[in-house]
């Protein structure tokens, strides 16, 4: 708010914005505060409540079910205050980190305590992938959200969250400041976030790279993750908006997946036992990521990159485009939607270890979240607005639908009788969706 | 502030050239200039384009035939999310001051007329509305930031300049509107 | 040579963008398609959180956009 007349800003030559935005561009533009411009979201001083309900559904895997809500108090004066609450549950098939085999395999739940109980016993047909049938896990999840302007053009935001699951426990925290420049054409960002999280693994935490059927466990463990995030958001045209953001994370702690293991093979190619996989204990992340959004009078496109590296030797590469069509003077519209990705597998990433390397104390893990894979997504979203409830923002339904698939990449060399087996076979699942917004 | 910024712009330049003599060297650094180049042209053209859309001539408003009267003139617009706070307050505004020599003007920016006729049609202001889609106007006054509004007394000269309204603002901006209404 | 560089890539954008981009961009009246709520940036989205859930319990990456979502104990 200011008292006194504006000063008059002296306009520059043609050379000094040239080569002012040259210098820009070289540097490269980027931003992480979502733009908050005076326009979109709920009017001032009012409450928007935002749900949704997924189901998730993978060919022979998992299924989950999942209900969203998020609550949104906006003060009229740029303080937000926002609640989220998401609850979900899975059931169904999970991969356990074994290879197919020409054999039976026998295998325990992870509650159980040795290969004898009847009751916590699962098996695998010959040449099957190797899932534990009974997997079934729910989660909650609560996260509060504090946007709070500190001056016209600062913004400061506070976050917590918190997970919790029957065998792990999540609480994070994260700070970040926002500032405005260029009459708010270009937003400068920094953000710091920090998470701690306990697991308490059924049956006890395994000994990493312990032979499976001793079954020897221990206590619950922990890990600590830690992250920045530098980022620019700039106005480029009236149509034109575009996001760059850095970022690093860093995890230390108990990194391992409890329930998966690796399986040894000989050189003809039997199973000739198992053992639990081993991580690391630490993991560096940086990933650089571009946002663009355009609009036109009916429709608007958004396409973002994001490559992403780890000291685990995984780069990755993301790249989706959407695409929003209005129909029916901007009540309704439909909004097509691409994803590709692709991963590189990390280094100590084996789909089997070889029982001559047995007793190598060497990472390893076969779990195909490490492997190198390409994924394509396809989604198809609707939405229509609901008719004027009082809050002028007005209300939305809408439906999506996505399919998702994981090709596995790279050829394994599978030594005698697993020969023509598919021992990586990827994974395809559907997203439904519901939602409203009030 | 445009000193400091042709240092600014002569300590790039010298930067840009010493880079120069030194890119044969640095194989990645020499692959990344024209794309970063044109990359860099490419927002220019829109940026430029952009900060010269709507400077145009335009009508005035005629603040002579208001002499006398204090004059509240804001910037509107329906994509504007606290304009939805602030006309109700310039209503309540008109309807207490009028008698006392009060004016309201509120400028429309909306590129497209229907955008902003739906707006009216949900505020049904009784208070004066212009529309200045070209920006012509809201470039003439510098609105820095929307919304925006110049408080201007009974002699024509602009006192106060506001820019956003929030919801405390409303007890603040009326008791400026009163101090002036005061002064003869 | 390289640290230096990189002193410059660090320290130097907060600066030149506050002054250097100033021709970049719109003027405050001309914010009406940024309004629209399909021009915000993902970060608020909920389906954006149900993807990245997704995502993140599937694949080796996660976050870039706001910061590393955790909660599954996968990874």
């Amino acid at each position: 708010m200011q008292l006194k007349p504006r000063v008059r800003r002296p306009a520059g030559p043609d050379m000094r914005r040239r080569l002012m935005a040259a210098s820009c561009a070289l540097l490269g533009a980027s931003s992480a505060r979502s733009q908050a411009v005076a326009g979109s979201g709920p009017a001032p001083n009012t409450w928007s409540i935002d749900t949704a309900l997924a189901y998730y559904h993978e060919d022979g895997r998992i299924q989950a079910i999942e209900p969203v809500v998020n609550v949104l108090k906006d003060f009229g004066d740029g303080e937000t205050v926002g609640l989220n609450l998401t609850f979900d549950a899975l059931s169904g098939s999970s991969p356990n980190g074994a290879l197919p085999s020409r054999s039976v395999q026998t295998f325990a739940s992870p509650s159980g305590k040795n290969l004898t109980d009847p009751s916590k016993l699962y098996t695998t047909a010959p040449g099957q992938l190797p899932v534990d049938p009974h997997y079934h896990d729910q989660r909650l999840a609560g996260a509060l959200n504090w946007q709070l302007p500190l001056t016209r053009v600062t913004q400061a935001t506070l976050g917590g969250k918190m997970s919790y699951e029957h065998d792990f426990f999540s609480v994070s925290g994260n700070v970040s400041i926002a500032e405005d420049f260029n009459e708010k054409n270009t937003t400068l960002s920094l953000g710091v976030n920090d998470e701690y999280d306990t697991l308490h693994p059924i049956g006890g935490t395994p000994v990493a790279g312990s032979d499976y059927t001793l079954f020897e466990k221990t206590a619950g463990k922990t890990k600590n993750g830690a992250g920045v995030l530098l980022g620019v958001t700039q106005v480029m045209s009236r149509r034109w908006l575009s996001e760059f953001n850095l970022s690093a994370d860093r995890f230390t702690g108990y990194l391992n997946d409890p329930y998966k293991i690796i399986s040894i093979i000989d050189a003809a190619g039997n199973t000739t036992g198992y053992e639990y996989e081993r991580r690391p204990d630490e993991r560096t992340r940086k990933s650089a990521y571009l946002e663009n959004r355009v609009g036109w009078d009916r429709a608007s496109a958004g396409l973002s990159l994001r490559y992403m590296t780890d000291d685990w030797q995984i780069h990755s590469e993301t790249a989706q485009l959407h695409l929003r069509w209005w129909i029916d003077s901007q009540d309704k519209y439909f909004e097509p939607s691409l994803r590709w990705y692709r991963q590189t597998a990390a280094d100590f990433y084996s789909p089997w270890i070889s029982a001559a390397n047995q007793n190598s104390t060497a990472y390893a893990s076969s779990d195909s979240r490490l492997g190198a894979f390409h994924a394509l997504t396809f989604g198809l979203k609707y939405g229509e607005k609901l008719a004027d409830q009082g809050n002028s923002a007005g209300g939305e339904f809408s439906a999506r639908i996505e399919y998702y698939q994981q090709v596995t990449d790279g050829h394994f060399d599978a030594p005698g009788s697993l020969q023509g087996l598919d021992l990586v076979p990827g994974l395809k699942a559907i997203l439904l969706q519901i939602g409203w917004r009030f | 502030m445009s000193h400091g910024g042709s240092t600014k712009q002569f300590f790039q330049a010298n930067r840009l050239s010493r880079s120069r003599a030194r890119g044969a060297s640095h194989g990645r650094e020499s692959r990344l200039r024209p794309v970063l180049l044109s990359i860099c042209l490419v927002w220019m053209a829109f940026g430029q384009s952009n900060a010269q859309a709507g400077v145009q001539a335009g009508a005035p408003i005629d603040l002579e035939a208001l002499r006398g009267r204090v004059v509240y003139l804001d910037f509107w617009a329906s994509w504007c999310v606290p304009c939805r706070l602030s006309f109700p307050w310039m209503q309540s505004m008109q309807d207490a001051h009028a008698a006392d020599g009060l004016t309201v003007i509120a400028v429309n920016v909306d590129r497209e007329r229907a955008a902003a006729d739906r707006f009216l049609q949900q505020f049904h202001p009784q208070f004066d509305v212009r529309f200045d889609p070209e920006g012509s106007l809201a470039e003439r006054y510098k609105v820095q930031g929307m919304p925006a509004s110049m408080v201007i007394d009974r002699h024509g000269v602009v006192r106060f300049t506001h820019i956003g309204f929030r919801p405390i603002d409303g007890a603040i901006y009326e008791r400026q509107l009163r101090e002036l209404l005061a002064e003869k | 040579m390289k640290a230096n560089r990189m002193i410059w890539i660090l320290l130097l954008p907060a600066a030149v963008l506050a002054s250097g981009c100033s021709s970049i961009g719109v003027k405050p009246w001309q914010h009406d398609l940024l309004a629209r709520e399909d021009m915000r940036l993902t970060n608020d989205s909920l389906d954006t959180a149900i993807d990245d859930h997704l995502y993140f319990s599937k694949e080796a990456s996660s976050g870039g956009r706001s910061f590393a979502g955790g909660g599954c104990g996968c990874n």
